[in-house]
């Protein structure tokens, strides 16, 4: 199938299809909503385009599913930073796991019955992501695992987690697996957030026997395996936000009592910027090349255009953010994450220097 | 073209780029055969010339040529050129000083002249004003790996390296406004980016090339008035995103211009 059939069957698939979120805007809503939307999507075939037929997918292109994403992003269907998680995930296991238990797992996430979640930062590794000391151990045919991660979107929802432990020292010394979150020895604390939505917890890990077949790749893997996703976030997912953000930009041009052509042009600018290099990026990716450190230009760029927009939303909607409980308010704070997840925006421009502009260490 | 001969003619115009300018490189061009190139294949041919002339720092009155093949006229003329602030000038074609901040430029004010094929021209001077930032770009890291100070290279300091950053993102963000510019709004938001980027090169540039960027012996300044001179050419980057602000307040909402 290709983009055009593809998008227009969709559109009329979704114009006769209401998946409308209810009123409940909370988390367990959102995660609600996630779920309703994936299981509709799946069972009507569009979740499945895009994906290899060994996870239970139709195949074809992968820039369907960027147009599956920027579908659901353009009409508020559902949350697009969680809905984007399974970008980073199916592929992972798709890379890693062994064949059977991505067959098997995969499409528990496509067709909405299970949540994940990534175990990868941790209290000390943030930035410094290779300094992790959660410690896999082996132990007859498992693995137990000690240690503490933070920052884990969804893990009070998920059913499995993806876990980076250290099992040697260095960069080759870090192991991924794929946990169970029911595995006795878990502990998931939600973290309150700054914008209200606890979508982050504290996960702790005290002597979880894991079995060794659920091991991702081999023993020293773990790091290659974090850098291999980063291109998918980079790619549909960024698309996905992108198209989200538009719709907020249309929203505060419906909204704005107070409406300023620079400030607008400006917002405008900075996401037309983001989506032509995103574009370009699923150009590439489609041609088949191997996406790099060139994608931290598309996260600066993103995260720039979406801070710059909710910064407008601010300025030509005076106080409403602050004196009313509007969705700007949640959305405000949440842009304000733009350039500290996924890679902070001063890691972007360490990698930029060191790999783009052969600057050298610094 | 295929990607071999686009690389071809890149390696061809740098060269005639690199030892003729003004007048002169307009009748290199000439023999090179760039009237039919424009004619019969501009969105090869013009990126391709314009970027050079950033990047090697020539001057050529080709964006008369630009304006008057987008408007269907002969090439052998003048027109005048909206300018910010509701000026207008003319790319003289013959060499001389000219009154602008970047003297090598032969602009003269003119008055008030007939509407031009802004897109065309707006996509020309954006791919010119990226191939100036670049230029930007290479001196600044040049500089930057050679000059040492406190008994480290400049470029092992992280305020030093995140500024040439911040310029490559702003220049490949424009780069691909650039690429996909193909109507007059996408256009027109391609020379705001560019020349938003080619301002940011320059600020960044500038700074950490420090006392040695600031001489005259240094080939920096030329760059950054042409950059500026550019900016204003067809519309300045603060006027078209004025402009982009106003057109999606009116439309009530903001075209997406690319799809997949």
């Amino acid at each position: 199938m290709n983009v055009t059939e593809f998008r227009s069957g969709l559109r009329d698939w979704l114009d006769r299809n209401d998946l409308t979120p209810g009123p409940d805007h909370s988390l367990d809503g959102q995660v609600a909503q996630l779920a309703r939307v994936r299981r509709a999507l799946y069972e009507a075939g569009w979740m499945r385009y895009g994906w290899p037929a060994a996870i239970g997918g139709f195949g074809g292109p992968a820039v369907l599913r960027a147009v599956l994403g920027e579908e659901v992003a353009t009409r508020d269907l559902a949350e697009p930073g969680i809905y984007s998680m399974i970008e980073v995930l199916a592929p992972t296991l798709t890379s890693y796991a062994p064949p059977a238990l991505a067959a098997e797992m995969v499409p528990r996430l496509l067709n909405g019955s299970e949540q994940w979640c990534q175990g990868f930062s941790e209290p000390g590794s943030g930035s410094d992501l290779a300094s992790l000391t959660t410690r896999a151990v082996p132990r007859g045919d498992n693995w137990v695992i000690t240690g503490q991660k933070v920052w884990t979107s969804l893990a009070q929802y998920a059913a499995r987690c993806v876990l980076l432990t250290r099992t040697a020292p260095g960069h080759g010394g870090i192991t991924a697996f794929l946990v169970d979150m029911d595995t006795p020895g878990i502990t998931v604390r939600p973290l309150r957030t700054m914008h209200g939505v606890d979508e982050f917890a504290e996960v702790f890990f005290d002597d979880v026997a894991v079995p060794g077949d659920r091991m991702l790749g081999r023993p020293g893997d773990g790091w290659q395996l974090a850098m291999d996703l980063l291109p998918h976030e980079r790619s549909t997912c960024f698309w996905h936000r992108i198209a989200h953000l538009y719709t907020r930009l249309d929203r505060l041009l419906a909204e704005t009592a107070d409406p300023d052509d620079a400030d607008l042009g400006a917002a405008y600018l900075a996401l037309h910027t983001a989506r032509c290099r995103s574009h370009a990026t699923q150009r590439r990716l489609a041609d088949g090349a191997h996406l790099g450190p060139e994608t931290s230009v598309d996260k600066v760029l993103l995260a720039s255009a979406e801070q710059r927009l909710f910064d407008t939303a601010r300025d030509l909607l005076p106080g409403v953010m602050e004196l009313t409980d509007s969705p700007w308010r949640t959305e405000f704070l949440y842009s304000r994450a733009a350039t500290i997840y996924g890679g902070t925006a001063e890691i972007q421009r360490n990698i930029i220097a060191r790999r783009l502009l052969g600057l050298g260490r610094d | 073209m295929d990607a071999a001969e686009r690389d071809l003619l890149t390696e061809t115009l740098r060269k005639t780029m690199t030892a003729a300018s003004g007048q002169a490189l307009e009748a290199a061009l000439d023999e090179l055969g760039w009237p039919d190139l424009l004619a019969e294949e501009p969105e090869t041919a013009v990126p391709a010339v314009f970027l050079l002339l950033g990047e090697t720092g020539a001057h050529a009155p080709l964006l008369n040529h630009v304006l008057l093949a987008a408007a269907g006229r002969p090439l052998g003329d003048t027109l005048p050129l909206p300018y910010a602030g509701g000026s207008w000038v003319v790319w003289n074609r013959a060499d001389g000083p000219g009154a602008a901040l970047d003297g090598d430029l032969p602009l003269r004010p003119v008055a008030e002249g007939e509407a031009v094929p802004l897109a065309a021209g707006r996509r020309a001077l954006g791919w010119w004003l990226l191939g100036t930032g670049r230029a930007m770009l290479a001196l600044a890291r040049t500089h930057v790996l050679d000059r040492t100070q406190f008994g480290r290279p400049l470029a092992s300091f992280q305020a030093v390296r995140h500024r040439l950053a911040e310029t490559l993102v702003a220049l490949d963000g424009a780069e691909a406004t650039l690429v996909a510019a193909d109507d007059d709004l996408g256009s027109l938001l391609a020379k705001a980016a560019a020349g938003q980027a080619a301002l940011t090169a320059a600020r960044h540039c500038q700074q950490v090339l420090g006392g040695i960027g600031f001489t005259a012996e240094h080939d920096l300044h030329r760059h950054i008035r042409r950059a500026l001179v550019l900016d204003g050419l067809l519309g300045s980057a603060r006027e078209l995103t004025r402009e982009a602000g106003a057109l999606i307040r009116e439309q009530g909402t903001a075209p997406r211009l690319v799809q997949l």
